[in-house]
């Protein structure tokens, strides 16, 4: 409302800038003008000025004279021939001046409905970071906890609260980080640890690294029936390659499930998953990595397992220019990239992927934005 | 808030296009009434777009990431001071400051313009709103700051590292008052020729506005040129690249104007050559906007670029330069000629001038474009770099500083020359002596550098012998020596000053080119180093974080002969995690008009750090020679002849108004 109000007020004043000269009354014959006479009389008066303290020579004085002289006699003469020119019709300069008055309004609001957003209010970072929590998008959510979080960097519970949300918003990184901090101020519990643990997995691209693994343990010992731990380890059997062992262990977890549990799903299926990977154990499933790739994986070195990962992600880069119409492959081989710390490389595919979705789909927008919360540099 | 900014912007668009038709309309057809239009319509378009830039500025300084403009190029974490400048650290930011100082410059011709014939007045309202309804338009276009996001990110992507500097809150706004100022002098020419009135007194009104424009980019090239010095960390203060090249070319074309407009104005003189500079000078403002805004050249200041926006800069660039040009061959055979003079006379040195500042324009020219149409023909990249340069400007512009003080001393119309040469004896002699001191006292100078500083010497002699001669020393006593000097007109110490401040950049350039020494070696805390007669000891390496960067941060003691540290030097490596990018902050100790420059490199495997150290003697010259430069133009800009001109029957019935007595 008070945006109307402002651009109404702004468009007035804009037209009385050119309304007001149009209507004032009187001189419309204007008296030949005279100053290019001011100029010579002036400058024959610095003239004199310089003889008199000597700069210049009275013989070149006298001459600078008479040619200053014969400017304004010119300068005389062009005013003393010049009629006031007729003025050019009453009608003409009328029509050209409402024209002028009119094209201000039309010409701002018609090319301001255009392209503005009249309805859009400014939000400014402190404003938008001070609201009522119920209005605040996720975002703004964890940018207050960050903003919170950096001030006051030893409260426990923040990051508590936080590491959960991250790990929610696919920022592995960030999660792994929040948990080590909540388990370091606050102390283990078996849900930070599984979380930890989930969070650490994650950021190795779904792989249950040993480390994940050693959380998961952690929090079994805290915990013995602590459902995300016992899942995950039996993911970690599975990847190994030994399914059969993974999906004893799902069975056995299914088993303890109390009945409202949200664990039953993902259990089932993975148990049918195991049981259709162990009937044709030899076509493994195209995307992710294989069980012989994880088995292998496992006992690698940092570098070589690390090889291994940019071996797949160049698979997955590969399969995504044949095939670029996958939102899901180009968010995974983005995050894939950053992690790999090859950040040209994955503002390059942020940049074949927009292409490729079409610059102004909601598919490219979200991998923007998840290029942004993944810390990716802009593109230029 | 935004939208209201937005809508200003639209406004302020719309007010152009009426600047553009209705006063000129006045002045062809005698309506008094339409001509007055012009003053209040460019005031108010000034006011709706400092507005916008207003808003713009204060979404960044409140990180308003709905703003796409200020998401990309802020972060909330940045010194507010890097906020704000960040609104003009930027392609659509930047060129909205363009405008803004370009209709802020209409606003100035329609409240001090009060001396000037209506018709004229209006022409040149007119002519500035053709300039300001093609940007504004190329800005709602191709590059609208307030284009909006939704829903708004968290976080921006961080403005460029290397221009989060106080140089940033510098140099574009002194070098777009500069680029854009000599839009007058363009509006003034082609004012003129629609009216068919050119004489002496056009060159007095155009004066200001060319002295101003002339003082601002002067300031502008200066404190880009001492910004890439320090924040580059290569230790160059001028690198012929494009871009600067791109600003270099209209301050020769307008150093050029601003003496040629002297001609025309006392003797009524190089009327057509003045118009045509007046013309050249704006085109090669226009010409350097397109090369850095179009993405032709990739620099630090191209920013984003799209193809886009080159074509637009193009067509605007091509309609004005296209038209101006033609409208010029119109009109050009129908002026009358000037005053005659001999070739040995003021006018004989100004011309020599600006054949030599015009021929050395074309020289950059050339080298700055010439490997763009290669590139374009046969698509092979090729650089044109410092050597070409060394090679052909070099030696244009030895001639020209020789030359320089002759100029003043000369008569106007015909000049006695082994009169002058007499007067500037005393002048000679002490370059001579300069020289051989040079030579014989100061270890590794060259004859070439001797005579370099001999030049610079000359050259401070001289405009102080034109200066000391016209305040009659020697030839009256002291009391009225000091009267007399009192009343000169601000415009000689102008002369004075500005050719006094070419003598001392001179005498910079040639002091870091002959006599600077260079260090690169490999240090580890504790280790000691030498530089011209100087040891420093390196302290120690310390990782440091700041607002939104970390730094390795590298400490030097400077010690006294006795091994004692007397100051410390702080050179730093920075990377800023946002852009991902790292930029040097030199360390940097000025003695005297020296500097000891340090810039760290990186750390090798075994602890030892990279360090290059520069002894650059006399580097500040450079950039204080230039604010003499500029000073010399703000002097002069107060001289009163440049205020006069209005009938006297006006300039009573005007005396209460706020405008004139400011002027």
């Amino acid at each position: 409302m008070l945006f109307w109000f402002v651009a109404a007020l702004l468009t007035v004043g804009a037209s009385l800038a050119v309304l007001l000269p149009l209507a004032r009354r009187g001189d419309d014959e204007r008296a030949a003008e005279s100053n290019d006479l001011e100029v010579y009389r002036d400058q024959l008066a610095e003239l004199d000025r310089d003889a008199a303290r000597g700069l210049i020579q009275p013989a070149e004085a006298e001459q600078a004279r008479a040619e200053i002289a014969r400017r304004i006699l010119q300068a005389d003469g062009r005013i003393a021939e010049s009629t006031p020119k007729a003025p050019a019709g009453r009608m003409l300069p009328r029509i050209a001046a409402t024209v002028a008055i009119l094209a201000v309004p039309l010409v701002s609001w018609g090319i301001y409905a255009g392209i503005g957003s009249p309805g859009l209010p400014s939000q400014p970072l402190a404003e938008r970071l001070a609201k009522n929590p119920a209005d605040s998008t996720v975002d703004e959510l964890v940018a207050r906890a960050e903003a919170h979080l950096a001030a006051n960097p030893s409260d426990g519970r923040g990051w508590d609260v936080l590491a959960p949300i991250y790990l929610r918003l696919g920022r592995y990184g960030e999660a792994v980080n929040a948990y080590r901090n909540a388990i370091r101020l606050d102390g283990a519990s078996a849900l930070r640890e599984s979380g930890l643990g989930e969070a650490t997995a994650g950021a190795a691209g779904g792989l249950v690294t040993e480390e994940a693994r050693a959380a998961f343990a952690r929090a079994l010992e805290l915990e013995p029936e602590q459902p995300k731990a016992r899942y995950y380890l039996a993911t970690a059997l599975a990847q190994e390659g030994r399914t059969a062992e993974a999906k004893a262990a799902w069975q056995a977890m299914l088993a303890a499930l109390p009945p409202n549990s949200p664990w039953h799903a993902a259990t089932a299926q993975a148990i049918e998953q195991a049981n259709s990977e162990l009937a044709a154990a030899e076509t493994p499933p195209a995307p992710g990595p294989t069980s012989e790739q994880v088995e292998a994986a496992a006992d690698m070195s940092e570098e070589d397992r690390n090889a291994m990962i940019q071996t797949m992600v160049a698979g997955l880069d590969a399969r995504l220019r044949e095939n670029p119409q996958d939102p899901e492959g180009w968010a995974r081989l983005l995050r894939s990239y950053v992690m790999l710390g090859d950040k040209q490389a994955a503002s390059d595919a942020l940049a074949r992927g927009r292409q490729a979705l079409g610059e102004d789909s909601d598919a490219a927008r979200n991998l923007v934005a998840l290029a942004g919360s993944l810390g990716l540099p802009a593109t230029e | 808030m935004v939208e209201i900014g937005h809508f200003a912007l639209v406004l302020a668009f719309a007010l152009a296009l009426v600047q553009s038709v209705l006063p000129l309309a006045g002045a062809r057809s005698g309506n008094a009434r339409m001509m007055a239009t012009g003053g209040p319509v460019a005031i108010t378009g000034f006011v709706m777009v400092a507005l916008a830039f207003a808003v713009l500025t204060l979404s960044y300084a409140r990180s308003d990431f709905s703003v796409v403009n200020v998401w990309e190029n802020s972060h909330s974490l940045k010194p507010m001071l890097y906020k704000i400048t960040g609104t003009w650290g930027n392609h659509e930011g930047s060129m909205l400051l363009w405008v803004l100082i370009l209709t802020f410059f209409g606003a100035l011709v329609a409240l001090f313009g009060a001396n000037l014939p209506a018709t004229l007045r209006a022409g040149v309202i007119s002519v500035q709103g053709w300039i300001g309804a093609a940007f504004l338009l190329f800005i709602l276009a191709t590059s609208n700051p307030f284009t909006r996001l939704t829903p708004a990110p968290i976080e921006g992507r961080d403005l460029n590292p290397v221009l989060q500097d106080i140089g940033l809150a510098i140099h574009p706004p002194l070098l777009y008052l500069g680029y854009v100022g000599f839009s007058v002098c363009f509006s003034f020419a082609v004012a003129a020729l629609i009216d068919g009135r050119i004489d002496a007194a056009w060159a007095r009104w155009v004066r200001p506005w060319t002295l101003a424009a002339w003082s601002f980019l002067t300031g502008g090239i200066a404190m880009g040129s001492y910004w890439a010095y320090y924040e580059l960390g290569w230790g160059g203060f001028w690198f012929w690249d494009p871009v600067e090249n791109a600003s270099f070319m209209p301050w020769l074309a307008g150093t050029a104007l601003l003496h040629s407009a002297i001609v025309m104005e006392k003797r009524s003189a190089l009327k057509i050559w003045t118009l045509l500079l007046a013309i050249l000078t704006f085109s090669l403002s226009l010409l350097g906007t397109f090369l850095v805004r179009s993405g032709v050249l990739t620099s630090v200041h191209a920013f984003a670029t799209d193809p886009s926006r080159g074509i637009f800069i193009l067509c605007i660039l091509t309609i004005f330069i296209g038209g101006s040009l033609a409208l010029f061959a119109l009109r050009a055979p129908t002026l009358t000629a000037g005053g005659i003079f001999h070739p040995v006379s003021r006018e004989g040195a100004l011309v020599l001038n600006n054949l030599f500042l015009t021929t050395a324009t074309a020289t950059v020219l050339i080298g700055t474009l010439y490997p763009l149409v290669v590139e374009a023909l046969s698509g092979d990249k090729i650089s044109v770099g410092a050597p070409f340069f060394n090679l052909t400007f070099g030696p244009l512009m030895v001639p020209l500083l020789a030359l320089v003080p002759f100029g003043p001393l000369l008569a106007w119309k015909r000049g006695d020359l082994l009169a002058v040469g007499q007067r500037l004896m005393a002048a000679f002699a002490g370059a001579l002596l300069v020289v051989l001191v040079t030579a014989l006292f100061v270890d590794g100078a060259s004859v070439l550098a001797a005579l370099g500083v001999g030049l610079a010497a000359w050259l401070v002699f001289g405009a102080l012998t034109d200066l000391a001669l016209k305040a009659g020393v020697g030839s009256v006593p002291v009391g009225t020596m000091l009267r007399r000097l009192a009343g000169l007109p601000l415009s000689v110490f102008g002369t004075t000053l500005a050719h006094l401040g070419l003598g001392l950049t001179t005498l910079g350039v040639v002091g870091v080119l002959s006599f600077e020494s260079e260090n690169i070696l490999s240090m580890r805390p504790g280790d000691t180093a030498e530089i011209a007669g100087r040891a420093l000891r390196f302290e120690s390496i310390d990782p440091v974080k700041g607002p939104n960067y970390t730094e390795d941060r590298a400490t030097f003691a400077l010690l006294d002969e006795a091994g004692q540290p007397y100051a410390s030097v702080v050179s730093a490596k920075r990377f800023y995690p946002v852009r991902q990018m790292p930029t040097t902050e030199a360390g940097i100790r000025t003695m005297g008009f020296s500097q000891l420059y340090i810039s760290i490199g990186d750390q090798t495997a075994d602890g030892a750090l990279v360090v290059r150290i520069w002894w650059k003697p006399m580097v500040t010259l450079i950039w204080l020679g230039a604010l003499v430069m500029m000073g010399g133009g703000a002097v002069s800009l107060f001289d009163r002849r440049l205020r006069v001109g209005a009938p006297a029957r006006r300039r009573k019935a005007a005396s209460g108004r706020p405008g004139e007595a400011a002027a």
